[in-house]
């Protein structure tokens, strides 16, 4: 059997995301620009997974920035950091921390979603030769990424693969399955480059970036949908799993 | 219709000294009785670095032992990666030159391109470009083995005139296959005149139409090598039991566990987007059989887990799709215990084969 993860559940189970209940509405969010940075990392992170879920042959993390011009409170922009995993056979990107670009956002973001997120300045810019992301923190830069050289692609040439957040919702800790849809207007991929990774700002102190894998930058309609399946964050998938609806 | 025998040698968690031992000793042991048995060919992967799922990075060691202790048996050489990065195409040439003595002209030559980022970045090779480097590596390799002298310039890979020696020890050379996942590499193949090495389970009518297609382009191929290849192999689990609850029982865990360990690994496509990996390959199907409908069947579509009634039903379909070989999975990390896959390779053979062309009955 795979490995899990070794995630000490008790250590924060206190400050995780509180979700009223699992009857979250979907938010609809169209022309939403994405950038997406992929890394492999150093051995050590499995203490940030939760032990229902195996980390990925090799360990990596994606760093997503999403612009989302229109949704129920207003633009804003959103951070993540995720360690990929899988669920059972199913690969997932789950939440390590999340930074929103208003506190209107965060706030719903944990409450709806399990989103670790906290308030923050985010930018996102297009360039001929670049497309760049900043994430800043009280003050600090915590997150400087950028895809180089872009090229256009197939939208279809394009996977993103749903995330996973760790939330408490009646008293008990839930990974909650986030599963959005996408429909792709046009994509474009390039080399990754992070020049700048705070991992102890993003709660992931064990995660240290090694080999950059590949940088996509999209504009998509997307959502962020009802919540279908949640999970005990303790046991297998394969029987820790609840559908929801 | 013929029967072999297909190896990824599995070795579970936790990992002892002996384990990998283990498996490469049960795995020659199935295959000497195998060969006993009347089972035709026996395949072995070429993979890297995907834990558990499979420790065969040589296979032509593997294969080379293999040929030791059997008589009749063919030993399939692959899938070895056409990648420059992972095999320099005089060493594939060469290494499938003395296997090829070594078995008495047993060899089969299947290859491949690798379909998971865990591999290609393990070595350094960039995905954009592997099916361009397959293709002029089999383009290659034919001449390498049949030529006097060799020499080649091309865009992956360059020689000066020199004799590669030694040559095949078959005339004209070894069949050649290609690994098929993805809907499409079948016509790669036929387009080269190349045997269709399937490595996907089940599912009927998509395999008879892709089936069907290929039979219909092999007719207008221009062969890379001295002969057109144009049978049709296809991979299948095999657990065969008197009790047909059992076998389904068992064998259900056997591809299960298979198809558990399978979707750990990181296709290219997940995180690497490429026009050269157009879809997910074997995965996607394997994680659907592990977790959807067919997941609750008593067994997939198609696989040899039952018993020889109901396997021998299985295999009649496979044959009026059009299958001309069928390569079995006998095990997964151990799953089953030895005896019973030993057991399940003698029921076969006595109960299932006889009722086909071209095995020994």
């Amino acid at each position: 059997m795979p490995i899990f993860g070794e995630l000490e559940l008790g250590t924060i189970a206190e400050e995780l995301p509180r979700l009223r209940d699992l009857d979250t509405e979907a938010w609809e969010l169209p022309k939403a620009e994405i950038l997406q940075v992929a890394c492999e990392i150093a051995d050590g992170s499995r203490a940030l997974l939760p032990r229902a879920l195996h980390p990925a042959i090799p360990e990596y993390v994606t760093f997503v920035v999403t612009r989302y011009p229109e949704s129920p409170v207003g633009p804003f922009d959103l951070a993540q950091v995720r360690l990929m995993a899988r669920a059972g056979v199913h690969p997932r990107g789950y939440v390590v921390g999340a930074v929103a670009s208003t506190a209107s956002a965060a706030s719903e973001l944990r409450a709806r979603w399990g989103y670790p997120a906290a308030p923050g300045e985010i930018t996102l810019r297009r360039y001929h030769d670049r497309v760049a992301a900043m994430v800043r923190r009280e003050g600090q830069t915590i997150l400087e990424m950028a895809l180089i050289d872009p090229e256009i692609v197939s939208g279809g040439d394009l996977q993103y693969i749903h995330g996973i957040t760790l939330a408490r919702v009646d008293g008990a800790s839930q990974l909650i399955q986030v599963d959005p849809h996408y429909t792709l207007h046009n994509a474009a991929r390039g080399r990754a480059h992070v020049s700048r990774f705070d991992a102890a700002a993003w709660h992931a102190t064990p995660i240290t970036l090694t080999t950059p894998i590949s940088a996509s930058v999209s504009t998509s309609d997307t959502d962020l949908p009802r919540i279908r399946f949640v999970m005990d964050p303790e046991a297998p998938v394969v029987r820790g799993t609840r559908k929801v609806r | 219709m013929k029967f072999g025998l297909f190896y990824e040698l599995s070795v579970p968690r936790p990992w002892t000294r002996e384990s990998e031992r283990t498996v490469y000793d049960n795995a020659l042991e199935q295959v000497k009785l195998a060969d006993e048995l009347g089972f035709d060919q026996v395949w072995a992967v070429e993979h890297h670095f995907l834990e558990e799922y499979s420790h065969c990075p040589a296979p032509e060691l593997f294969l080379t032992a293999c040929a030791m202790v059997t008589k009749r048996i063919r030993v399939g050489f692959g899938i070895v990666v056409c990648v420059p990065e992972f095999n320099h195409p005089i060493k594939i040439a060469e290494r499938t030159a003395v296997l090829d003595i070594l078995s008495g002209g047993r060899v089969e030559v299947g290859t491949g391109r690798s379909a998971t980022w865990t591999e290609l970045a393990g070595f350094n090779a960039s995905p954009d470009v592997t099916k361009k480097s397959w293709d002029e590596f089999v383009r290659c390799l034919p001449k390498m083995w049949t030529s006097e002298k060799f020499e080649f310039e091309g865009e992956f890979w360059s020689m000066p005139r020199r004799t590669i020696l030694p040559k095949v020890y078959q005339r004209p050379h070894p069949p050649m296959w290609v690994a098929v996942t993805s809907p499409g590499t079948e016509l790669d193949a036929a387009d080269r005149g190349l045997g269709s090495l399937g490595l996907t389970f089940g599912q009927f009518a998509e395999q008879e139409k892709r089936i069907a297609e290929y039979r219909r382009r092999i007719q207008l191929c221009e062969p890379v090598g001295e002969f057109v290849n144009d049978q049709v192999s296809t991979v299948n689990f095999l657990y065969c039991h008197e009790d047909d609850a059992v076998a389904l029982q068992t064998g259900r865990q056997m591809a299960n566990h298979f198809n558990y360990l399978a979707a750990q690994l990181i296709s290219v496509r997940e995180t690497y987007p490429s026009k050269s990996y157009p879809s997910l390959g074997l995965l996607p199907q394997l994680r659907r059989q592990a977790t959807g409908p067919e997941a609750s069947e008593q067994a997939g579509e198609g696989l040899c887990l039952g018993g020889p009634e109901r396997i021998t039903r299985a295999l009649r379909r496979w044959e009026a799709c059009g299958v001309d070989r069928v390569n079995f999975l006998l095990n997964t990390a151990e799953t089953i215990p030895q005896a019973d896959v030993l057991a399940s390779l003698r029921l076969f053979a006595r109960e299932v084969m006889p009722a086909f062309n071209g095995s020994k009955s």
